[in-house]
């Protein structure tokens, strides 16, 4: 069982101030072993602070990042699973699932996170999953002006991921779930 | 592996001593199956002789259901969320949930706790390591350990409970290696005894064999009967009979019931772990040991741990009191090294097989609290001396101790003291020490059940340490700083035997001192008359020889007295006469002093008076004060102390015990100088020359007329009397008091009861009977005589030069004051003497004061001498 934090475009300080304080109570070390960020942070503040929740911190590089040795895709395996990190403004059109879909296969991995529209989205797509955990601090987006902060926590078992998604809506936290189970022979198939 | 270390300690030859094992069922009724004997000892099975075997499997099977359905209920796996998207209780139970009760916090919480366990289990007995390091017995150690912690989270896991719990598992495992062993021997047996049974000693193997691997159980169970299986155990021998019967699965409760079961393993070793930690209803609980706070039923208001370790040094000055105070004196406190010890009851000073020989000895003994006669009200002393267990554990720590004794008083600092304390050595004869700390055992059950007074002196400790607490903390008390330092009566007779021979020596000097300056010059006069008369003793004329020119001097004085007439100025006298016996004394005092400086250190933390003696630099800081802060805390405390008389009495009875005690303590108590018991009281007359009965004056002087005698009441405090002048003494005398006091600070109580006694305040004789109570209740039965001289020298360890010039320098100062007054009295009397008087007294006057006045003038110059020194 391990737990992975998966969020990104922050916009500290920019766009927001800085996490939510009820993500901020609920983000406690010691539970979360994998941290991965889509990117946008922006400073190096916000980068420490990851750090304390969880040393191995996983950051693809955004456009308004400070910090330009990130890369601009990341993949890493996790249990069974091999998930694949991007930023997500390099996919056009923004957010459109089958240029996603197609990056995914290009990075071969079964999760892949990406960023940029600020909104929450997850699909099951081709034995995959395509997962944008939002907004973690619920900043603009060139595309979106009214945006709840949101992130995800997956908790992979073997060959199931559960997806937890955490949404502040009008100031609570909302939970939602997402089973996702990989059939082992079709692992990352094509 | 087990082999080796388990059979030298196993019964040699089962077979042979089963008989006799018989005859005696409650010494060992599974003698060689020690973890079912422990089961029984720890109250998991009932421990009743009439309970039949079938008992046993019934109360067996109950506990593994119970431990079963625990855990069941409290190891919780990683959760598995439901399907089904929105389920209600996701916002509880997700992976962040702040929510204690979530099933994903409760897992988080274990497997904390579980990391914290594996810290410690995967350092489990390295030497064991085949073992105890097996991923098997790993697993149900922790599987254990984390129901037992989640089961009683307030108590938690800490450190030991592992080197509690793992030899548990250890004798059960060798109990089935016992098993499969006697299964062969049974083998055996059957094929050489019973010939024509062959056919069913075949089908009693073969039951035994499936027995090994249950899970063939059912094509088997319709095979063979039970009835051809009883018809041979009856004709075996009983042991066999009951080991056969104890793994017998189909007895009651059948397969759950198998009381010596290897799949039940860890089931059983839960529930001893239990049974130990909580004490089965009896009163020493392990888990007490682990925590910090004070049990609720405590009477002290300390942490078990440190109850205990009282415990145990108060055991320890009953059985040795040299190395008791050896030990205070070096300031090791008991659970330095006695944490250890207890928490793991010994586990890490002893190797695995020795210790599961103590273990049999700890459990073996009753763990049920003693109804002693005293009622429930009274508050009990120790509470670990309550049971027969908790009594040998503190007597195998004595016992311990003892082992040690020589090179612990070799040591001369804590630090090596604690280094010999911690490696225990290895090579120590289990068999003696434990046969030690069985009339140890003895001896603290006795004293904790037959005389009551050994609770009360706990539960005055108590008192006293709260009273001293609220009173004297603004005088820097040594009690809220050590507040452990619990020294029993006896101790103190121990300091006496060593002050004994400088008592001797200062003996005069009482003698000189004796005289009462509170009562009238006459009756004092006669007072002294009759000491001459009945006790015309040698330390007199000795000290008559010594101090010739105070004596000289004196009678120069007693001249000046007669022409004056004035009862102030013979009082003045008087202290230049203490002064200066004082001063005498004080040369040789000081060589006694180097004698009894850690005596003198035990004083200080551990006295009643809790403002005077803290410290040396305290005490001069008082000798500079004046009097009155040590007075109102000493008021205070005897307020807040009401000791009657009843508790005197207890008093006495312990010192009855303690003189009865002695027998198997390698410094015999019973010493001649000890002989404080009651009869002693009548001895006073010739205390000059024994401090044993000194003691006993002080303790005893308690009685509803403590000055029937004055003669012996008075001589060894006499001087203390400072207070009852305090009303009429001019300004200089009350600066005199005051330094004068701390001399004699500890015997002031006595004085100061005394005293009012004769003033015939009636009110204050209750009062004045308390002071006296409290202070014979109070650790030291000899504090006024010993202390008295211990403080009266004044200098401190090292720093004994030092502290002799200071007290010089300051009894010259006084002196000087009160040759003034004198002085200042002669000016006035010559002046009128001058005018209205006729010639011939005044001639007479004059020639009284011209010798006066030299006798001051060479005071003057002694005082001079000694200021600027």
């Amino acid at each position: 069982m391990v737990l992975v934090l998966a969020l990104g475009d922050l916009h500290v300080p920019h766009r927001a101030a800085d996490l939510p304080a009820k993500f901020k109570s609920m983000l406690v070390p010691g539970k979360i072993q994998h941290i991965i960020c889509t990117g946008n942070l922006c400073i190096k503040e916000v980068h420490d602070y990851l750090k304390t929740l969880c040393p191995d911190l996983h950051i693809t590089r955004g456009e308004y990042d400070e910090e330009t040795k990130y890369p601009e895709t990341k993949t890493l395996t996790i249990g069974q699973f091999k998930l694949g990190l991007c930023r997500g403004h390099q996919v056009v059109p923004w957010g459109d699932l089958d240029s996603l879909a197609m990056l995914q296969r290009q990075l071969d991995v079964d999760i892949l996170v990406t960023g940029h529209t600020h909104q929450f989205t997850a699909y099951k797509h081709e034995g995959g999953v395509v997962i944008n955990p939002g907004s973690a601090t619920g900043a603009y987006s060139s595309i979106t002006y009214d945006v709840n902060p949101s992130f995800v926590l997956m908790d992979i078992d073997g060959l199931r991921v559960v997806v937890y998604v955490y949404e502040l809506i009008d100031g609570e936290v909302k939970v939602d779930k997402i089973d996702f189970k990989k059939t082992s022979s079709n692992s990352s198939a094509h | 592996m087990h082999q080796a270390v388990v059979d030298p300690l196993l019964p040699p030859n089962l077979s042979s001593d089963s008989v006799s094992r018989r005859s005696a069922p409650e010494k060992g009724r599974f003698g060689d199956l020690r973890g079912l004997q422990w089961r029984i000892n720890l109250g998991v099975l009932p421990s009743s002789v009439s309970a039949t075997i079938d008992d046993l499997r019934r109360v067996t099977a109950d506990c593994r259901r119970r431990y079963a359905s625990l855990r069941r209920r409290l190891l919780v796996e990683a959760p598995i969320p439901k399907n089904g998207r929105n389920s209600p209780t996701l916002e509880m139970d997700n992976p962040l949930s702040q929510n204690p009760d979530s099933t994903w916090s409760r897992f988080f919480r274990n497997a904390e706790l579980e990391r914290l366990v594996d810290q410690d289990l995967s350092r489990l007995y390295p030497e064991h390591g085949s073992y105890f390091q097996t991923p098997g017995c790993q697993g149900m150690l922790r599987r254990i350990l984390l129901l037992w912690c989640l089961k009683h989270p307030d108590c938690g896991y800490r450190q030991g409970m592992h080197e509690l719990l793992a030899p548990f598992l250890y004798v059960l495992q060798v109990d089935l290696e016992r098993l499969s062993e006697v299964r062969k021997l049974y083998e055996d047996h059957f094929t050489d005894r019973f010939d024509g049974l062959l056919c069913q000693e075949n089908d009693l193997t073969y039951s035994f064999d499936f027995r090994k691997s249950p899970d063939m159980m059912e094509d088997e169970i319709g095979s063979h009967g039970n009835a051809s299986k009883a018809n041979s155990l009856d004709e075996l021998e009983p042991e066999i009979q009951s080991i056969v019967l104890l793994s017998d699965a189909y007895g009651a409760e059948g397969e759950l019931g198998i009381v010596l079961s290897e799949k039940f393993m860890e089931h059983d070793a839960y529930c001893m772990f239990d049974a130990l930690m909580k004490g089965a209803n009896g009163s020493v609980a392990m888990a007490d040991f682990f925590s910090t706070s004070p049990v609720p039923g405590s009477h002290t208001g300390l942490p078990p741990v440190i109850e205990a370790s009282m415990a145990l040094y108060h055991l320890l000055s009953l059985a040795d009191s040299s190395l008791h105070s050896h030990l205070l004196d070096l300031e090791v406190e008991p659970q330095y090294f006695y944490l250890r010890w207890l928490r793991v009851l010994f586990g890490r000073e002893f190797s695995l097989d020795k210790l599961l020989v103590i273990w049999d000895e700890i459990f073996a003994s009753d763990n049920s609290k003693v109804e002693s006669s005293a009622d429930e009200n009274i508050d009990y002393g120790f509470r670990i001396l309550h049971s027969p267990r908790g009594a040998f554990i503190s007597a195998i720590a004595v016992a311990m101790l003892l082992h040690l004794r020589s090179s612990l008083l070799a040591t001369e600092n804590p630090t090596t003291c604690l280094q010999r304390l911690l490696n225990f050595p290895e090579n120590v004869t289990i068999e003696k020490l434990l046969q030690k700390a069985k009339t140890l055992q003895d001896l603290a059950l006795s004293i904790d059940i037959s005389s009551p007074s050994l609770l009360l002196v706990g539960s005055h400790y108590q008192s006293k340490t709260t009273s001293t607490r609220a009173v004297s903390l603004p005088s820097e008390s040594v009690s809220p700083k050590t507040p452990l330092n619990f020294i029993p009566d006896s101790y103190w007779e121990e300091k006496w035997r060593v002050a004994q021979k400088a008592e001797d020596r200062k003996q005069d000097g009482v003698e000189n001192q004796v005289p009462t300056r509170k009562k009238g010059w006459t009756e004092k006069m006669k007072l002294r008359l009759r000491r001459t008369e009945s006790d015309p003793p040698p330390s007199r004329v000795l000290s008559g020889q010594r101090g010739s020119k105070p004596s000289f001097r004196r009678s120069l004085l007693e001249d000046l007295r007669k022409a004056l007439g004035a009862e102030e100025n013979t009082e003045h006298e008087q202290h230049h006469d203490d002064i200066l016996s004082e001063q005498d004394n004080l040369s040789e005092a000081v060589e006694v002093e180097q004698q009894e400086s850690s005596c003198n250190s035990d004083n200080n933390s551990d006295d009643n008076c809790p403002s005077g003696n803290s410290g040396h630099e305290e005490e001069s800081s008082i000798y500079s004060d004046s009097a009155s802060p040590p007075n109102e805390a000493n008021d205070h405390e005897i307020a807040s102390e009401k000791n009657s008389a009843a508790s005197f009495l207890s008093l006495d009875e312990c010192n009855e015990a303690l003189d009865t005690s002695p027998i198997d303590s390698p410094l015999p108590l019973s010493d001649p100088p000890e002989n404080i018991p009651p009869t002693s009281v009548c001895n006073n007359n010739d205390q000059g020359n024994n401090q044993g009965n000194e003691t006993s004056d002080t303790s005893t002087s308690v009685s509803p007329s403590p000055i029937s005698d004055p003669s012996h009441n008075l001589p060894q405090t006499s001087g203390c009397n400072n207070d009852d002048e305090g009303s009429s003494a001019t300004q200089p005398k009350d600066g005199k008091q005051n330094k004068f006091q701390w001399f004699w600070k500890f015997g002031r109580n006595t004085v100061e009861a005394i005293s009012e006694k004769v003033g015939g305040g009636a009110a204050e004789a209750t009062k004045s009977a308390n002071i006296i109570s409290n202070q014979s209740n109070s650790p030291p039965p000899a504090s006024p005589a010993a202390n008295g001289h211990c403080s009266s020298v004044s200098g401190r360890g090292d720093s004994v030069d030092q502290n002799v010039m200071g007290t010089l320098k300051n009894i010259g100062q006084s002196m000087l004051d009160h040759i003034q007054v004198i002085e200042s009295v002669f000016q006035q009397d010559r002046g009128q003497g001058a005018s209205s008087e006729n010639l011939s007294k005044n001639v007479l006057v004059g020639k009284g004061q011209v010798t006066a006045m030299q006798a001051l003038k060479e005071l003057r110059k002694i005082s001079n001498l000694l200021s600027e020194m």
